[in-house]
């Protein structure tokens, strides 16, 4: 990690004195353990601030368009697919972009820690092990035990497109996408399902933290809040939450790269992954397209086969 | 009593379903009207919104449509290869499966939300998915769905 | 030519074809008198179940059409009528029309169908080949214009029986009527249209089968004819498309079908292919497979496979190995009934090596050829035009549609057998030809409506007016029609409701509009029957009162409600208010809506000067247009300058200069030759095309014609050796009598050179009768010449099957080979030898020949890739143009104002492109006939504030109508593209998109009040 923070530095601080970018979109360290946040470096003398780590889990691309001028940004796979679905739909420009290509394995997932230390007081990370001082104990993990749910089935921890790769690439099994998760949803009856999903639902408390956090919710203005013609009635209730969180999935049907943001943003815990997932199954499944994997490309909704499955048409 | 017919009881009036029906103007709507010169009997369940084509179903109306409390949505367009716009159902045809399986995903029942294709010529076909619809439907009972929005959305938790 | 010409066109045959050229016409300033022979417009097409080679259903495609015409206001239709006289000539005609009475008031008629439920006779329905019945009052299908009923007279009680006696026999019909329409004393009339120009298209009739005594039809009831098995298929026919056999309502499993029932038949005069046959058979083999719940088999016997059309080598190939249709290449001897009493039909064949079989099938259907009509046969015969020797109309070679007499064209079946695309594209050249021959008394005799101002209502306080039509007893003995109204009183913005008996009749128009003056109504509801059929008149009315004719909505109470819940009166009442109050929801959130103009260049451009290329722009130019030719070769005249003759003899050479002549002394066809194109920008009326030498033209619509090209083999040692030549080649060589050619005593011809193989999967059309042509050339110079032609299906369709049996009968040897036994080609020393194995004989042929030569397919132009960069046109799988729709829209791009001719959409012979070239002017010329572009108004627009300019619009909108400015960041819609299908506004996340008549509020609010 370290040499990689370091030729990170060194480019970010080449770029920024040559005048190449006028800003470096990145991590640094964030108030609260075990979180890297964004950060924005201007000038050569930031850029120390820089880190690279395995608590570096938003992505960035969320930020790029909203970004002005000439930026590079420290770019995961996740990160460059989103990138990728960007310039897609012309939310970038490829010349005002410098992506810093880094191979990533993997984001931590706060939730099980909390769960068992509670509220995290120090944390410190050292050759794959994480050592967590909480408020009701202390206790060591494997990474391995605390990696994200989505970086443990991702198939593109290198950068689909970049212009500078940083440190080794991680080596990928690419065969197909896997869905157990999915899968194990689907095998359970429809009840279930609906039980499952209105706990989720009641969970939520629409603060759109999601929202926030999606690279590709860039909306000028999201249908939830749309006044004329107003879609929810404006409760916060599990029914319009889950008409919120159906409709924002189905916004994102064939576009969602699938990094895992929306969820470990929302404070919550609520599974939004489980229906973003779902979406990005069938797409696979029945168009098989998975968005944002290279800067040519279409989202799947924007396409079409004369010969797309029926299995939705009536029984008859 | 006839099969298949539901149980009346005292109390209860008998359910009768009302269902959104969405169809396009050039071969569903079209294929309705044919239903009715033909005078081919189906359930008075539908209320029908005519749009352009089957391409104009933007996914929130089949969410807003369940949130109002509707029994049952059923939106048809022309079959492939037929729209009158040349691809507007085909489109159509990728967000309606995805919105079907999605709703599934979350436990709706299946035979809420209906899609077919029924053109100008097939009358019959038309009244026999309407009826089919509405039998599903009425089996379902009353929308009580996760995304009704007046039935106390968390109160039941 | 009169000098005294006649703004006005007589349109003869009321089909496809003639609906087309009629639409064309009135659509570019004439006005149309279109003459029909029976009660209803629409001809053959309707009573198809689907269309090849896309499956589309016929009725859904076909049916907008029908509206459009029988509604359009320069377009006079005359059913039940004939042409009985006509006098004068081209530009000015006298023409008398004689109209049999139909003994029910078009004016009154309001199609509801209660004279028909009373009528008691029961007669044979001809629409559904006499396979169910109709009423001695009727209407031929239900989408029939006009949509009235009639009363034939010689089954009719009163009209056969009563009416010489003077007794008022049944009258039932009479009392049934509320309208008041039925008018048994109605009588036939005559009277006189005066017309620039005649377009004639009476179409054809089916074979008569039973005259053929071997094939059974008639004696075995499991033997029918393929429009019989179309109505069997169809969802509207007589058994609501359950695929039954008539007569014992069983499912059949074993479906046989007969190729060639009354064609290539020369025995009973028949001598030709009627080139639709084998595809109709195969679609109906495929969709029978489709259409059973039970397993179904399906053969068909056939002496060639003929489908060389655009995608229809590609159709049949799917139905022989995706979709298991047998095909068994085979000579039919005669059809017999089973023994077994099972009702089936048994067919006793040869197959092509000689043995002798009986197949036992449930259903045999004979794929019966077409003939002319009697009517037509009259038509032609009245008019004193030359006829060939079926009866069929002759055209002037290399005209398109051009009759033995000038001003009088022909479209469709009349000048021989045709298919759908190819009778529409006949219909728009002889309409483009009509509109060249009367170019300057364009807009001289058509009417435009004069509406008073529109009343500004936006602002104004909502008042929305209500009625609910009772259609005589059609709603209002089901739903209780004054509840309705009284419940439509109590609902938000209406301020008047009412009822009436009818409110499609004139007086209800008129009381609508006193209401809506005295009300202030400013927003207009009527719940009655389809807005497909009468949302237009309402919308008339509305004008005529000075009110937008969007503020409005319609609830179908009757088509679908009262009719289809006949036994719940309550349940169809409480449906009815229910619509009543959707309609009223929509329509009070309606806005003014005006149609968008935009300017109208009146330039054409003509891309690609060959043939179809002069063709199209001499159309426009006579049309009287300007025309801009380019052509990026040195020379105009395309391939066609390296042909002799024609299909029919014709001196290619002089006709190719002729043409040079003629656009090269056009004042209105400026030249550009010898220079590409370098870039194109634009859309309907506002086009800029800019020329490698820098000028920029400016033109509302474009025609490319860019031709193809003839493939260079790479097999059967062409290159090698150059007595192995190419068709055109070999032409050439026979032109400039070339020793080679001269000389020889031995020609052997090789078919689908590089066509029908796995790379070029399609069939190029024209090279079985180009081979026959030229084996006949040498055959007939030198009798004792050996000709062998090599062939997989011998396509000589039409009357080019002529060419094929007279090659025959003087000794061409004709020997098929197999896709997977391509003939072999060697040399031995000097001697080219052709081995082949022959299917009779069953064994290997070799033959030594002096002339090989090599029927080399016929390839998509190179340049169509750029051009489909340049005018967002598609491409098809093999290059070739994609037009609008395979069977309407054969010259027309999906994209507005750029249209297709020639061998660029697909290969095609001489006639036939120039049949398209000028379809496609005609189809221009109705575009450029428009002072401005107008669009409906119901389009798609775009809240600049929400867009984000993702581009989702801009990639689903097959109008290519939306395009990203990615320098301010929004969504622009074109109104002039825009078709208003809404895919855009439901692609939109962001909400910035929606559609007049149609926006989300409208919906989310409808939804609200269900």
């Amino acid at each position: 990690m370290n040499n990689i923070i370091n030729e990170i530095r060194e480019k970010a601080r080449q770029l920024l004195a040559e005048g190449k970018v006028d800003v470096v979109i990145g991590y640094e360290k964030g108030s609260l353990p075990l979180k890297a946040t964004p950060c924005f470096v201007h000038s050569p003398e930031g850029v120390d601030s820089l880190i690279w780590d395995e608590t570096c889990e938003n992505n960035l691309a969320a930020y790029a368009a909203k970004t002005p001028g000439k930026k590079a940004i420290i770019t995961k796979g996740c990160d460059s697919r989103a990138l990728a679905v960007l310039l897609q739909e012309n939310q970038l420009v490829r010349d005002d972009l410098f992506i810093i290509g880094v191979s990533c394995s993997g984001v931590i997932d706060q939730r099980n820690i909390l769960a068992e230390v509670g509220e995290i007081l120090e944390a410190k990370i050292s050759d794959g092990k994480i050592s967590v001082k909480g408020m009701e104990g202390d206790k060591e993990y494997l990474f391995a035990e605390v990696k994200d749910a989505t970086c443990q089935t991702c198939r593109y921890p290198n950068p689909v497109m970049e212009d500078l790769h940083i440190g080794e690439t991680i080596e990928v099994a690419q065969d197909a996408p896997a869905f157990a998760d999915v899968v194990a949803l689907e095998e359970k009856s429809a009840s279930d399902r609906q039980d499952y999903f209105k706990e989720q639902m009641s969970k939520c408390i629409r603060c759109y933290a999601c929202r926030n956090a999606c690279p590709l919710c860039y909306c000028q203005e999201c249908f939830v809040d749309c006044n004329s013609p107003r879609w929810l009635t404006g409760g916060v209730n599990r029914a319009e939450n889950l008409f919120f969180q159906a409709g924002r999935v189905l916004h994102l049907a064939g576009r969602c790269v699938d990094c895992g943001a929306c969820t470990r943003a929302c404070p919550q815990g609520v599974d939004i992954r489980a229906l973003n997932r779902k979406m990005t199954k069938d797409v696979y499944v029945m168009y098989n397209h998975e968005a944002g994997i290279g800067e040519e490309g279409k989202p799947a909704l924007n396409e079409y086969t004369t010969n797309d499955p029926e299995q939705f048409l009536v029984k008859e | 009593m006839i099969m298949g017919e539901i149980q009346v009881d005292a109390e209860n009036k008998k359910y009768e379903p009302k269902i959104a029906a969405f169809l396009c103007n050039w071969c569903s709507y079209a294929g309705a009207d044919l239903a009715g010169v033909g005078r081919v009997q189906y359930p008075a369940t539908i209320r029908t919104i005519r749009v352009p084509c089957s391409g104009r179903i933007n996914p929130l109306y089949v969410l807003k449509a369940m949130a109002n409390g509707a029994d049952g949505v059923l939106v048809s367009g022309c079959h492939p290869g037929d729209c009158h716009y040349i691809s507007g159902n085909y489109v159509a045809r990728r967000k309606f499966a995805l919105i079907k399986s999605l709703l599934s995903h979350v436990g709706l029942e299946e035979d809420r939300v209906n899609f077919s294709w029924v053109s100008a010529a097939e009358g019959i076909r038309f009244a026999e998915v309407v009826k089919g619809v509405t039998e599903r439907v009425s089996a379902l009972g009353p929308n009580n769905g996760i995304f009704k929005v007046d039935d106390g959305g968390a109160a039941d938790e | 030519m009169s000098q005294n010409k006649i703004g006005s066109v007589l349109i003869v045959g009321a089909g496809i074809a003639g609906i087309q050229a009629a639409l064309d016409l009135a659509e570019s300033g004439y006005l149309v008198h279109l003459v029909e022979e029976s009660s209803a417009i629409g001809g053959t097409m309707p009573m198809l179940d689907k269309t090849f080679p896309t499956n589309d259903c016929s009725m859904c495609i076909l049916s907008p059409k029908l509206v459009e015409c029988g509604r359009h206001l320069n377009v006079r239709t005359y059913t039940n009528s004939q042409v009985v006289k006509t006098e004068g000539e081209a530009g000015n005609f006298k023409v008398t029309i004689k109209q049999k009475a139909r003994y029910i008031d078009l004016e009154k008629c309001t199609g509801c169908g209660a004279c028909a439920e009373a009528c008691p006779v029961k007669v044979d329905d001809e629409f559904n080949q006499g396979l169910g019945k109709r009423k001695a009052a009727f209407k031929q299908y239900s989408q029939a214009f006009p949509n009235a009923y009639g009363i034939d007279e010689k089954n009719c009680l009163y009209q056969s029986r009563g009416k010489a006696k003077g007794k008022e026999i049944c009258m039932k019909c009479v009392k049934a009527c509320q309208a008041g329409a039925i008018d048994h004393h109605m009588e036939d009339k005559e009277f006189e249209v005066e017309v620039g120009s005649m377009i004639l298209n009476p179409g054809f009739k089916i074979f008569d089968a039973s005259s053929l005594d071997y094939y059974g039809y008639g004696k075995i009831k499991s033997v029918i004819t393929s429009l019989e098995f179309e109505r069997l298929l169809s969802a509207s026919g007589p058994f609501d498309g359950h695929l039954v056999r008539p007569f014992d309502k069983k499912e059949p499993q074993r479906i046989a079908w007969i190729q060639c029932v009354g064609s290539r038949n020369a025995k009973i005069g028949n001598n030709y292919c009627s080139g639709v046959c084998c595809m109709y058979a195969i679609k109906e083999a495929v969709i029978a497979k489709e259409h059973s719940h039970i397993p179904v088999d399906t053969t068909i016997f056939y002496m060639d496979m003929r489908t060389p059309g655009k995608d229809f080598e590609k159709y049949y190939n799917n139905a022989k190995n995706q979709q298991g249709v047998n095909f068994i290449r085979s000579r039919v001897y005669e059809v017999t009934e089973a023994t077994d009493d099972s009702g089936d039909a048994v067919i006793r064949y040869s197959t092509e090596d000689g043995q002798i079989l009986s197949d036992q099938f449930d259903l045999v259907v004979l794929s019966v050829g077409l003939e002319p009509g009697d009517s037509s046969k009259e038509l032609a015969k009245l008019l004193d035009l030359q006829v060939n020797k079926y009866g069929f109309a002759e055209l002037e070679p290399l005209s398109g549609v051009n009759t033995s007499k000038e001003g009088i064209f022909a479209a469709g079946a009349f000048s021989g057998p045709r298919d759908i695309p190819e009778t529409v594209m006949q219909a728009s050249a002889a309409a483009g030809a009509a509109s060249a021959l009367l170019a300057e008394e364009r807009g001289t005799l058509v009417s435009e409506k004069e509406y008073p101002p529109e009343m500004d209502v936006a602002g104004d306080v909502i008042r929305t007016g209500v009625f609910i039509c009772h259609c005589g007893v059609n709603i209002g003995s089901v739903v209780n029609v004054p509840s309705v109204v009284e419940y439509a009183k109590t609902l938000p913005t209406v301020a008047y409701a009412t009822d009436k008996i009818y409110a499609c009749s004139q007086d209800a128009q008129a009381s609508i509009k006193a209401l809506i003056s005295e009300q202030k109504l400013n927003r207009i509801v009527v719940s009655s029957c389809s807005p497909r059929t009468h949302e237009p008149l309402f919308q008339e009315t509305l004008k005529e009162a000075g009110l937008n004719a969007h503020l409005f909505d319609m609830a179908n109470i009757r088509d679908q409600c009262s009719w289809v819940h006949m036994n719940e009166p309550e349940k169809a009442t409480e449906k009815a208010k229910d619509l009543t109050k959707l309609a009223i929801v929509r329509a009070s959130m309606q806005q003014q809506t005006q149609p968008i103009f935009m300017d109208m260049n009146h330039a054409a451009l003509v891309i690609g000067g060959g043939v179809a290329g002069m063709t199209s722009a001499l159309s426009l130019a006579d049309q009287g247009y300007e025309v801009h030719l380019v052509e990026k070769e040195s020379a105009l005249g395309g391939v066609a300058r390296r042909f002799s003759t024609g299909f029919r003899g014709e001196d290619m050479k002089a006709f190719v200069a002729g043409l040079i002549e003629k656009v090269s002394n056009h004042s209105n066809v400026k030249l550009h030759v010898g220079v590409g194109i370098k870039d194109v920008g634009g859309f309907l009326g506002n086009f800029t095309t800019t020329l490698e030498n820098g000028e920029q033209i400016a033109h509302g619509v474009a025609l490319l014609t860019i031709g193809g090209q003839e493939y260079k083999p790479n097999e059967y040692l062409y290159g090698q050796d150059e007595r192995v030549m190419t068709q055109i080649e070999m032409d050439e060589a026979l032109y400039n009598h070339d020793a080679k050619v001269e000389n020889a005593k031995n020609f052997v011809f090789i078919q689908c050179v590089g066509s029908r193989t796995e790379e070029n999967p399609y069939c190029s059309r024209t090279c079985c009768t180009k081979s026959v042509k030229l084996a006949l050339k040498v055959k007939k110079k030198n009798p004792g010449a050996n000709v062998f032609v090599l062939y997989r299906d011998m396509r000589t369709y039409s009357y080019f099957e002529e060419d094929y049996e007279e090659a025959r009968r003087i000794g061409i040897i004709f020997v098929r080979y197999s896709e997977n036994a391509k003939p072999v080609v060697n040399k031995e020393g000097d001697t080219i030898v052709v081995t082949v194995t022959d299917h009779v004989l069953d064994r290997p042929l070799e033959i030594e020949t002096d002339v090989l030569c090599l029927a080399a397919a016929i390839k998509a132009p190179a340049d169509g890739k750029k051009l489909s960069k340049w005018f967002k046109i598609p491409l098809n799988a093999d290059g070739f143009f994609l037009e609008a729709h395979m069977k309407l829209r054969p010259v027309d791009f999906s994209t507005d104002g750029v249209f297709m001719a020639g061998i660029a959409h697909s290969p095609k012979n001489m006639e036939e492109v120039i049949a398209q070239a000028k379809a496609a002017a005609g189809r221009a010329g109705v575009a450029l006939s428009k002072d401005q572009v107008e669009s409906a108004g119901l389009n798609a627009f775009v809240n600049k504030r929400k867009c984000t300019a993702c581009g989702t619009c801009e990639a689903v909108c097959s109008a290519k109508a939306i395009t990203v400015d990615k320098e301010n960041r929004v969504a622009v819609v074109n109104d002039a593209l825009c078709k208003g299908c809404g895919a855009c506004a439901s692609s939109c996340r962001c909400g910035a998109l929606s559609l007049r008549g149609c926006t989300n509020e409208q919906i989310v609010e409808m939804l609200n009040s269900l």
